[in-house]
């Protein structure tokens, strides 16, 4: 295939559209590992519940699909802060991060994860469902790209999203708290903020934003138990990438993933297109061991 | 006092004993192993245990009950290996049937082949099933040889040749993706516009699509297991290729899933398959109303019809067979169901042509069913609907 501009456009725009998609999960499991100093391996399987959570709320429930959006980021919060009390909070005061605990929370993530998916396929069974939704804007028609409006809004929420979350990290008092938090619990501890219940914030908006992808993403490829595995591993590739804890990095690392992942298929081979993520993710770490936006830090010993 | 309690209970150990024997001597087991990952599954998998059920109350085979496993293999080939060795070495089963999914029944026909346990395929199509030259393996539904063949003929005929593939890596669509691009070739000198072979589960067409685009083609084949092909076709109109390129579907395009998650985009998707539920003929209305009053199923798939016909093939076979089923005569028994499926000749079933066996390890001998039907989505969505174009008998020797 000879080189086309248009053809270039229209893979950066189509690596854009899904990048952000990354950057919003991976955002979600840098903010648990800031605060929890955990990876979440049940992130995934939160994406799909909430695509499901979405689903019915729009399909069934019969709720407009932007009020479905925001129910499903609700639902999945209130999950998020179950699944954190109920399980990881024990392990939490025993220590997270490189304790024998934070080894017992990694563990307790892939349970949860597989205990998620046997729920949700008991709910709502095997088949993938289509997530059908009525769009009043037509498809943006760029010279002779056409881009379709499920593509667009996904685009636009996540940037919103990832806007509201800066404001709200940065500009809030609570803000504040949670990225005390993250910094060094027991200080913030002794500066009387309520860990705990920080924690459970951290990991509610954490899941409200997988939920938030779940549910852009199934009107453009449909809902299904399996859907969380490729992009949990392709939003750890993205937050690595942008560097583990880092937000602005966890959406750079996003839109590289997306971008760089739909150039590779486009000039090298379409076949193997799940394998450009990870080499990236190899490059960056070549040269930038912590990621484009991480800090070096000294592991414990 | 003592010893009559010790003759009592030797006499009723001895006769549950005897009993218990004599209820094993006059069982046939047969052990399925099929995907049942989503609901059609296993309504299908339900609907084959019903048969057999009824087979039972309606007085058996010669008197003997049939004794069925059902197993499921999620269409992975690890698991459906699992599924054929405890079925033949611990269930010690006389017949296996299974599985869904070629790369399943691929291995299978190996440990059946070892074991000499007949073997009776009732959907994969991947046409190097019945080419391993097994004695011991049958195929109802049609081989993918004979879909690659009918395919390229009423492609090149109807639709043009300048066609572009998108090919799941799985056996089945492998192996019919494969078969058009051969037989494209072959009838008609052609090559691909563009091939892209995609993961199982691949989520994001967008840039095969941009690429299909611009390469100005006249037909675009999806070969992909149900939920990949929908999304595939979806983002095929996504992506502004329009109705004018002809969607051409693998015989999985006949799967209900398909319809109902590509919706509108399903719309004049052609492919071959082994039944169409738009079929006129009675025996398939009994089918259709049947399939939908017992499992709520709209119109029957392909998967449906096949299984339903393997049951009636194994019951005529098993009705056939000279079975002593004693402990001592599984293998002479085993022999005897495969001989007796060998000898199965034109039986007119669901499949849209006769369903013959015969003795030699061949695919002109194992592949019983030669007959493709060409059917077109004329409308998506739950209420799906179809149309018949064509119905083809292929040569014996077709692709080999």
């Amino acid at each position: 295939m000879g080189f086309d501009f248009n053809s270039l456009l229209a893979f950066i725009i189509f690596g854009l559209t899904i990048g952000v998609v990354y950057g919003i999960v991976a955002l979600g499991i840098s903010l648990i590992y800031s605060g929890l100093d955990i990876v979440h391996f049940a992130h995934g399987e939160v994406y799909m519940f909430g695509a499901f959570l979405g689903l019915v709320l729009s399909r069934d429930v019969g709720i407009p699909y932007p009020m479905a959006l925001v129910g499903a980021m609700i639902l999945a919060a209130l999950l998020g802060v179950f699944i954190e009390r109920v399980f990881y909070r024990r392990l939490t005061r025993s220590g997270g991060g490189y304790t024998v605990a934070g080894m017992g929370m990694i563990i307790c993530g892939f349970g949860m994860s597989v205990a998620l998916m046997n729920v949700a396929f008991l709910i709502w069974g095997a088949d993938a469902e289509p997530f059908p939704v009525e769009f009043v804007i037509p498809p943006l028609e760029v010279n002779d790209i056409s881009i379709p409006p499920s593509y667009l809004l996904t685009a636009v929420v996540s940037v919103f999203l990832m806007g509201v979350l800066n404001y709200f990290l940065r500009k809030t008092k609570y803000g504040l708290a949670i990225r005390a938090v993250a910094h060094n619990k027991d200080i913030a501890f002794l500066m009387g903020i309520n860990v705990p219940m920080f924690i459970s914030l951290i990991f509610g908006l954490a899941c409200a934003l997988a939920a938030a992808a779940g549910v852009l993403i199934g009107p453009m490829q449909s809902v299904q138990v399996e859907m969380g595995y490729l992009m949990l591993m392709k939003a750890f590739a993205a937050a690595v990438v942008g560097g583990f804890g880092s937000l602005p990095g966890a959406l750079l690392g996003g839109v590289m993933v997306g971008v760089f992942e739909n150039l590779g298929a486009a000039y090298i081979s379409a076949s193997h297109k799940d394998i450009y993520a990870f080499l990236l993710l190899i490059l960056v770490l070549m040269f930038r061991p912590a990621g484009l936006f991480g800090v070096e830090a000294k592991v414990k010993a | 006092m003592k010893h009559w309690n010790k003759i009592l209970a030797g006499v009723a150990t001895g006769g549950l004993l005897i009993s218990a024997t004599a209820a094993l001597a006059g069982e046939i087991r047969v052990g399925i192993t099929m995907r049942m990952v989503s609901e059609n599954g296993q309504r299908y998998g339900q609907m084959v245990m019903d048969e057999i059920d009824l087979i039972n109350k309606a007085g058996g085979i010669n008197g003997n009950t049939i004794k069925a496993t059902l197993m499921n293999d999620e269409c992975k080939s690890d698991k459906g290996v699992a599924n054929a060795n405890k079925l033949i070495f611990q269930e010690r089963v006389h017949l296996l049937m299974g599985s869904t999914c070629s790369s399943v029944s691929l291995p299978i026909v190996d440990i059946t082949a070892k074991a000499e346990v007949p073997q009776i395929i009732p959907h994969s199509t991947s046409a190097k099933i019945t080419q391993k030259g097994s004695a011991w393996v049958f195929r109802v539904p049609v081989s993918g040889r004979y879909y690659g063949g009918v395919n390229a003929k009423y492609v090149g005929e109807n639709i043009g040749k300048r066609i572009a593939y998108i090919c799941a890596a799985d056996a089945a669509s492998q192996n019919e993706c494969n078969g058009l691009q051969e037989q494209m070739k072959l009838q008609h000198g052609v090559d691909p516009v563009y091939v892209a072979q995609v993961q199982e589960k691949e989520v994001d067409f967008r840039t095969h699509m941009q690429k299909i685009k611009s390469a100005g083609v006249e037909g675009l084949m999806v070969s992909a297991q149900a939920e990949t092909m929908s999304r595939a076709l979806i983002q095929s109109y996504e992506a502004g290729i329009g109705s004018g390129v002809r969607r051409i579907g693998a015989s999985m395009a006949s799967n209900a899933p398909v319809p109902k998650i590509a919706g509108d985009s399903v719309k004049g998707v052609f492919y071959a398959a082994a039944y169409a539920s738009a079929d006129t003929r009675p025996i398939a209305k009994l089918f259709n109303e049947m399939v939908s009053k017992r499992y709520g199923v709209h119109a029957p798939d392909h998967d449906f019809s096949q299984a339903y016909d393997m049951i009636r093939i194994v019951e005529i076979a098993l009705r056939s067979a000279n079975l002593e089923l004693s402990s001592s005569s599984l293998k002479s028994d085993r022999t005897a169901i495969r001989d007796a499926i060998a000898n199965v000749k034109n039986y007119q079933g669901l499949a849209s042509g006769p369903i013959s066996f015969c003795a030699d390890p061949t695919p002109q001998c194992r592949d019983g069913n030669r007959t493709p039907v060409l059917i077109a989505y004329k409308k998506g969505g739950e209420q799906f609907e179809t149309e018949v174009l064509a119905r083809v008998t292929m040569p014996i020797d077709f692709g080999l």
